[in-house]
């Protein structure tokens, strides 16, 4: 465990100190859809990813958090992702995943229309988020360039923090 | 250093264990200066203490504790007469001793308590003012030698530890020859008796001679005897010779050597002096026990949580192959596997909790020194009754019950016993008699707190409420005298005309009732003027899985636990009434204020045609309210999960559960719903005038409304021809799942649906018991209309909940016609036909 912890750090350590294009250099992201846009989490902050089941409504909260679901035994709160980015809400199809994420503290799980592919981006490629995003309350992490398209990587501790 | 850790670990839990009965027992010894055995006993822990922190170079403490055991063993010997004011020193060096043990606990170290002052005091006893002491107590009872009894004593002394070290040696050795020792003991102690009575000298020659038949002997039996004997002895050994000593002589005024005219006197004594050394030996049977750590407990109890779950789910899934499988052979195997496995899970469960369990005595122990404190604070004279002191509940709960209480207790010397004088002017005895007792009931324990003082006067309650603003007075007047007792646990409420140091300040109470919330009890009093008042708290046995009563409101369920529930009961909506915009109902001779589950957790009202109504009514600490749901599911065993952090202390929600099917079942928090319910508007009677769904009123043809599900659009056509003659409103859908959206978006308020059977994605059955799995849907008519005509289709229509079942083809007419029977149209039929 702990050497797994180790291999984080370093990595995250490496990860500071831009140009050494070496593997540990390499960040690996998840990449999804949610309404019309691209977003990816990093792939160490997702404990799993599940077809959608059912879930409980808890009463009294913001439109965006449906409820809790049970996940092997434990409760988890799911949160719709297109309710949270301001999108109109729609129903869930063939594609719709749940994806758990997880940090220190808290787990929870996110509703996505659909998952696109694992993705791999060198250091350099992922510039910081843009300018207008940058208050404290943003939930963009940075933004990802690749290929012919940009890819808006989501702030994980945010997006797992309660905001009312 | 690990070593000295573990040490020291050992030390305090010794430490603390040995000063929890210290406070009873040093209160007791107040009122039995005399009692030997007990002084024994503090002593003992004066000295172990003193020996340990010594060791472990607590300096601080072992000075301290030094001169606690100089006192005390002054008071054994009777050189000194423990009085209040002496008591009053002891206690306080007690206090600042556990105040050291917990700084040592804490970080250890004895430093930063200042134990000077208590230790000049407690020499001064010790030197000072034990000369001035005892002459008089020893001049009123020794009449013949008190000069040389002193130093007799104080040369025995020594002897005195070196016995005890040894016989505390011993009995580790003889525990389990424990219940010989007390058979044996009777004998023994008339034996013993005797040195009482004979000459220092002698006893000291008696207790070489025991010294050294004990190392010749050979060890067991005689051991254990001696030691037995030893037990009682070496305190009458000391004790009888002062204590007694003179009381012989004063009889019979001959010299105490000479034992046999002393015999009669002592014979008495041994009687009275075997009751109290009785206990004794029974505390030392020490029961095999080992000491866990709570969290593996806590984690033991956590697993138990799952094995229920799945313990539930096992038999819904029982119950589910049951049915679909019925007379199959294995079936019955199924049976018995699922009945074993939850008989053995609850019996495990309870084991688990048994673990768990502490006596409430541990709280119990520290209410004598408390009201001792008290009443010489108040100037009043109060004695408190203990019982059922060995009644066992779960340690996450004696944790939490002492604090409320100390209030409830605090509050009953205060208010609740009178003073001295208006007791005696009343016709009472001046000592006022508060009892404690706590005793099982069902799955709950009842701590009882009783006090024959003065009692409540609901109307003074009620006025001094409204004049602090508490409660208005159109509220007053509708209050009965037990909500009016009640009003003692509103923060800010007093009763007292003055702050003191014991109460007034309107805080204590309303701690109890947050306290006793949060445990899901229930406070019940009872008063009467000057006769007194009965508090009870009613506690549920564990926190961790509970007994919950499940309730729906339209397709969602709630878990309420059980302990909070008093009684459900089922009305006529007619019965409901409002007074000041709130609902309530009359429940027998009380007024119950009611409120929607809907209302509370905003759940949408869609369909509500029913006319009866369940009501829980729920009660929490003191108070009751009634709680109007959709139905009652029944009780289940609930494991209480956490919801994260991230929905953590949602309101009105305690937490979740996880049902046998698997889904999540939300457990309400009685005591927020409660505080909502003040504030929630009510639409429990404004549904009866505007209601939904079905019951809106129809003025015409077109506030009929039917919904057509087929998957041709031929088929869909033929029926909107058939129907269109009627002038209601049809909606078309393609597939079970279109027609479910439809449904679920609240958008229309169907009276019946037409369901074709056969159709992609979701077929009619499927589609009928989804619906029927709605609550709101219950009595909304399924018609299926469809071309296979088998026997078997239609059993399978029934079963899935449809009303009529209507075969292609059809006549326009026909179909008409049962649709107008099913939606109950009572419009003419437009000429058209």
């Amino acid at each position: 465990m702990s050497d797994k912890l180790q291999q984080i750090i370093n990595k995250q350590q490496n990860q500071m100190t831009p140009g050494e294009e070496n593997m540990e250099n390499i960040v690996q992201l998840v990449g999804f859809v949610v309404g019309e846009e691209e977003f990816s989490v990093p792939i160490l902050s997702i404990q799993e990813i599940i077809k959608p089941i059912e879930w409980t409504r808890v009463p009294r909260t913001p439109g965006y958090v449906l409820g809790v679901f049970n996940l092997r035994g434990t409760v988890i709160p799911l949160i719709d992702l297109r309710l949270k980015f301001g999108l109109p809400s729609e129903a869930m199809t063939e594609n719709s995943r749940f994806i758990v994420m997880k940090n220190a503290t808290e787990t929870a799980g996110f509703v996505i229309d659909r998952l696109t592919e694992a993705i791999r981006l060198k250091k350099h490629e992922i510039g910081p988020a843009p300018e207008t995003s940058m208050q404290e309350k943003s939930m963009i992490e940075g933004v990802g360039k690749q290929d012919d398209k940009i890819l808006t990587i989501l702030k994980v501790d945010k997006l797992l923090e309660r905001d009312f | 250093m690990d070593e000295f850790q573990e040490i020291l670990q050992d030390f305090l839990v010794e430490s603390f264990e040995l000063i929890e009965q210290l406070d009873q027992d040093l209160v007791e010894l107040e009122h039995r200066p005399e009692d030997l055995d007990l002084l024994n006993r503090i002593f003992r822990v004066a000295h172990t203490v003193k020996g340990a922190s010594s060791f472990l170079n607590f300096d601080v403490l072992t000075h301290l504790t030094h001169h606690m055991e100089d006192v005390l063993n002054k008071a054994r010997h009777g050189e000194i007469l423990i009085d209040a004011g002496i008591m009053d020193v002891v206690l306080e060096s007690i206090d600042l001793m556990k105040a050291l043990l917990t700084t040592i606990r804490d970080t250890s170290k004895d430093e930063g308590i200042e134990v000077e002052a208590c230790v000049l005091r407690l020499s001064a006893i010790t030197n000072g003012d034990s000369p001035v002491d005892t002459p008089v107590t020893e001049a009123a009872s020794v009449v013949e030698e008190p000069a040389e009894d002193e130093p007799d004593y104080a040369n025995m002394s020594d002897d005195d530890v070196e016995a005890e070290i040894q016989r505390l040696l011993e009995e580790r050795q003889a525990a389990d020859k424990a219940k010989r020792e007390a058979k044996n003991e009777a004998v023994e102690e008339v034996e013993e008796v005797d040195y009482s009575n004979m000459s220092d000298d002698d006893v000291e020659a008696e207790i070489q001679r025991l010294l050294e038949e004990r190392q010749a002997a050979d060890k067991a039996k005689r051991e254990a005897k001696i030691a037995a004997g030893e037990d009682v002895p070496d305190i009458p050994d000391t004790n009888e010779a002062p204590a007694e000593e003179p009381k012989a002589e004063a009889s019979a005024p001959v010299p105490a050597a000479t034992p046999a005219p002393a015999a009669p006197a002592a014979k008495a004594k041994p009687a009275e002096a075997e009751k109290k050394p009785a206990p004794a030996p029974t505390a030392t049977t020490v029961e095999q026990t080992i000491r866990v750590d709570v969290k593996r407990l806590d984690h033991l109890m956590n697993l138990i949580g799952e094995l229920v779950l799945g313990k539930n789910r096992l038999i819904k899934i029982n119950d589910d192959v049951e049915e679909r499988y019925e007379g199959e052979e294995f079936l019955e195997e199924l049976n018995q596997v699922v009945s074993i496995v939850s008989l053995v899970t609850t019996d495990l469960q309870i084991a688990v909790m048994k673990t768990r369990m502490l006596p409430i005595g541990k709280v119990f122990n520290k209410f004598p020194r408390m009201i001792r404190d008290l009443s010489r604070e108040l100037g009043k004279k109060i004695e408190l009754e203990i019982s059922g002191e060995e009644t066992e509940l779960d340690k996450s709960i004696v944790e939490e019950i002492g604090d409320p209480l100390v209030h409830i207790i605090r509050n009953s010397c205060d208010h609740g016993v009178e003073s001295i004088e208006r007791r005696l002017e009343a016709g009472k005895s001046e000592t006022g008699i508060i009892g404690l007792k706590a005793y099982n009931e069902g799955n709950h324990i009842v701590i009882q707190i009783t006090d024959d003082g003065a009692g409540m006067d609901p109307d003074r309650l009620k006025m001094i409420a409204i004049d602090k603003g508490v409660i208005s007075e159109k509220e007053a007047d509708i209050m009965s005298d037990k909500e009016a007792f009640g009003l003692i646990f509103r923060p800010g409420f007093s009763t007292a005309a003055q702050v003191t140091n014991v109460s007034g300040r309107g805080v204590g109470m309303d701690v109890v009732k947050t306290n006793i919330e949060k445990l899901n009890g229930i406070i019940d009093i009872e008063s009467e003027l000057e006769k007194g008042t009965v508090m009870k708290l009613k506690i549920p046995l564990t926190l961790a899985i509970i007994q919950a009563l499940l309730v729906g409101v339209q397709e969602e369920y709630y878990a309420i636990p059980l302990a909070s529930v008093l009684e459900t009961v089922r009305i006529n909506k007619d019965e409901i009434y409002t007074v000041e915009n709130r609902s309530v109902m009359r429940l027998r001779d009380e007024v119950l204020s009611l409120v929607h589950i809907a209302d509370i957790f905003e759940v949408e009202r869609v369909f509500d045609s029913s006319e009866h109504a369940y009501v829980v009514v729920l009660g929490l600490a003191e108070t009751k309210i009634g709680l109007i749901v959709d139905t009652l599911v029944g009780q289940e065993e609930i494991v209480i999960k956490s919801m994260g952090e991230y929905l953590h202390g949602m309101d009105g929600i305690a937490g979740a559960t996880i049902r046998g099917d698997g889904g999540v079942t939300l457990i309400v928090d009685v005591a927020a719903i409660m505080q909502m319910a003040k504030t929630v508007k009510s639409s429990v009677t404004a549904e009866n005038g505007a209601g939904s769904g079905s019951s809106r009123e129809k003025t015409q043809p077109s506030d009929y409304k039917v919904m057509i599900i087929d998957d041709s659009k031929t088929d869909r056509k033929i029926m909107t021809m058939a129907l269109k003659p009627l002038g209601i409103t049809l909606v078309e859908a393609t597939d079970g799942v279109e027609a479910l959206n439809i449904l679920k978006s609240g958008e229309h308020h169907f009276d019946a649906l037409l369901i074709d059977i056969e159709m992609p994605r979701m077929d009619g059955y499927t589609l009928a018991s989804e619906i029927k799995k709605y609550n709101r849907y219950k009595s909304l008519p399924l018609i299926a209309v469809t071309s296979r005509s088998g026997k078997a289709d239609r059993m399978r229509g029934v079963e899935s909940g449809m009303v009529e079942y209507i075969t292609k083809p059809y006549s326009p007419d026909y179909l008409q016609n049962v649709v107008k029977r099913n939606i109950k149209f009572t419009f003419a039929q437009e000429s058209a036909s």
